[in-house]
């Protein structure tokens, strides 16, 4: 995905001796910081904004937006347990399922799969990132949603403890939360996949040679060597992934039901966060606007908070690797 | 001759011993080769699973994506069917004008301002570059529909501008803004700095190297980089959603309500016309081909030029 650059410690040096300069009072210089200072207000408003427009929320209704049940339009209450339940929901069980089957993709494409192909099924990986999700969230209604109903909801609902899982088989709909989990798992799964990959693929061949040497097989160097020595770098992957999958908006709003019911029955239709912004900022007033403005500041600081805890630890991966 | 009885049996236990070791490790040898396999075939499946889901949305996208495709779908307007004529569902031209319009004014401003910031922060090192480049990062990953939310309050609500083809592309420019500067600081980082050192030697000024030596040779990741923000924000829904008011006529005005080809499969998607469903498998395949075209031409053309140079 991104490329380290390589001479990192030269280039700082080199820098130092060649900002001074680059940076002495010309006009490209005041190119420059014109457009640095306009990302920096255009980020600050970002923020600013969102929070300015919820404010009155968060003074007047705080508590009911965090802890309150049900969202009635267009007077309020405005209950947001649902959507912030329900984006927990989908986006561990997705990221579960990406991180089990992530893990064995990153391992095969570094270690188990010929050259050629390597590059080629990397190459495949981008490109499931590069669908957008809107496309996912059609697939997911119009064809994952049918097949469920007539083939998988069936099924599962054989299982011990189904209903304790599922839910009643009367109040099951195809677009669930289920579903919508296992969607945002095919989609967060080449994220997870891009940064894994980068980080076991820079494990240090000694290291690997090392213990090949000592009689050791494939799977025990992974177990022993490749998997401990990455796995900061393997939890900023996760921590990234579920920063994804915390924000996808519309697969989620076409797949996921959108009905703001308060539980945690699989197989009953539910909301995110994100998708439910989607769903009902079109027919919205100026309250329910800044209740959604105000979903949308929760939204803002989970994804912040678990990008920035990503970023530190694949940061102190690549710290670690340098000493070693 | 006892020391000799003494010497033998201390051998022939030795043999024995070794024998015993051989047979254990052996045993233990083949069970670690066989878990070794085991879980190398564990990892190919993962790796089959995950391809599944690609290769199940490209048959789905082919098979129902190709038959709706005809002249009136990229030249005509949409319409709404009716009982009479339930498979009147017209064209999607209005989306395609409103998205290309909605991309290009999203990327003449976000692309000149990302490439600049990303030069900043390559070749300055303060505290402002350090804050702005974790910034970038942390908004590189921000949901999208934030974006839309921004949009929404900053354009159509305080500014008074109303939805419009302007308020979708600001959404968009915020979107692809940090995705162009991460891109671009990496590309100007990765010239070598032997480079720089040849202008300064030849007497040149410093912003002059900058201008003349680093920006040309990294020329070819800024453009990688921007290409590949274009084609992320070509597909996104959830940014315009909020604030282009998706209009049903050709309008391409700054600001006019615009359509955008995403948004229209994210209303039609549910519609009670199977002709409409029909359609939107149309729409999403020119999406998704259109994108990996552009994606994977990018790709080639920067390892292409990446050869050359080594």
């Amino acid at each position: 995905m991104t490329q380290v650059p390589t001479d990192l410690r030269k280039h700082e040096e080199v820098v130092a001796e060649f900002s001074s300069a680059t940076t002495s009072r010309t006009w490209y210089f005041y190119v420059l910081i014109a457009a640095a200072l306009l990302f920096l207000a255009l980020s600050v408003g970002f923020v600013g904004t969102i929070f300015w427009t919820s404010l009155p929320v968060w003074l007047h209704h705080g508590f009911t937006l965090i802890a309150g049940k049900g969202w009635s339009s267009p007077t309020g209450p405005f209950g947001g347990l649902a959507m912030i339940v329900g984006t927990l929901e989908t986006s561990l069980i997705a990221l579960a399922i990406a991180v089990f089957i992530g893990l064995g993709t990153s391992i095969s494409i570094v270690f188990f799969l010929p050259h050629r192909l390597r590059n080629i099924v990397a190459t495949l990986v981008e490109l499931l990132a590069a669908v957008p999700s809107i496309v996912y969230g059609l697939w997911g209604l119009l064809v994952l949603a049918p097949w469920m109903q007539i083939s998988v909801i069936p099924w599962l609902n054989k299982l011990p403890f189904a209903t304790t899982i599922f839910g009643n088989p009367g109040q099951q709909t195809g677009t669930s939360l289920l579903l919508a989990s296992i969607v945002l798992g095919v989609m967060i799964l080449p994220t997870f996949v891009a940064i894994s990959r980068e980080v076991i693929s820079v494990v240090p061949q000694d290291l690997i040679e090392a213990s090949l040497s000592l009689g050791a097989t494939r799977w025990q160097v992974i177990r022993e060597v490749v998997l401990p020595t990455s796995k900061v770098g393997l939890l900023g992957a996760t921590f990234l992934s579920l920063a994804r999958a915390t924000g996808e908006t519309v697969a989620v709003a076409l797949i996921a039901g959108g009905v703001d019911l308060t539980q945690y029955h699989l197989l009953y239709p539910g909301t995110s966060i994100a998708a439910w912004i989607a769903l009902t900022f079109g027919e919205s007033q100026s309250n329910e606007i800044a209740a959604l403005m105000a979903l949308g500041v929760l939204l803002m600081l989970l994804n912040f908070g678990l990008s920035l805890v990503s970023r530190s630890l694949v940061n102190r991966q690549r710290k670690l690797l340098a000493v070693v | 001759m006892s020391d000799i009885v003494e010497l033998e049996e201390p051998i022939e236990a030795g043999h024995e011993m070794r024998a015993e070791i051989r047979k254990i490790s052996n045993r233990t040898r083949s069970r670690r080769v066989a878990t070794s396999k085991a879980m190398m075939i564990l990892c190919l499946v993962s790796l089959l699973i995950a391809a599944v889901p690609l290769a199940l949305l490209l048959y789905q996208l082919l098979r129902r994506g190709i038959p709706v495709l005809n002249k009136s779908f990229f030249t005509s307007l949409p319409s709404t069917p009716t009982l009479i004529a339930p498979n009147a569902t017209g064209g999607v031209s209005n989306a395609i004008i409103g998205s290309i319009a909605l991309n290009v004014y999203a990327s003449l401003v976000a692309i000149p301002v990302g490439v600049l910031v990303g030069v900043y922060l390559a070749e300055t090192d303060s505290k402002l570059a350090t804050s702005i480049r974790v910034i970038a990062q942390t908004m590189a990953g921000a949901p999208s529909i934030l974006m839309g939310l921004f949009a929404f309050s900053f354009i159509v609500h305080d500014l008074k501008i109303g939805f419009s083809a302007l308020a979708g592309s600001f959404a968009l420019a915020v979107l692809m803004l940090p995705v162009i500067i991460i891109s671009s600081e990496i590309a100007v980082r990765n010239v070598p700095n032997s480079l720089r050192e040849a202008g300064l030697a030849l007497g040149a000024k410093p912003h002059k190297v900058s201008m003349r030596v680093v920006l040309p040779s990294a020329l070819t990741g800024i453009v990688t980089g921007a290409i590949l923000a274009f084609s992320r924000a070509v597909g996104e829904t959830a940014p315009v959603m909020l604030v282009i008011a998706g209009g049903f006529t050709n309008a391409w005005g700054l600001f006019n309500p615009v359509s955008a080809l995403p948004l229209t499969i994210f209303e039609n998607a549910k519609s009670e016309w199977p002709s409409q469903r029909a359609q939107v498998w149309g729409i999403a395949l020119v999406l998704v081909a259109f994108i990996f075209i552009l994606s994977l031409t990018a790709r080639i053309w920067a390892s292409r030029k990446q050869k050359v140079r080594n």
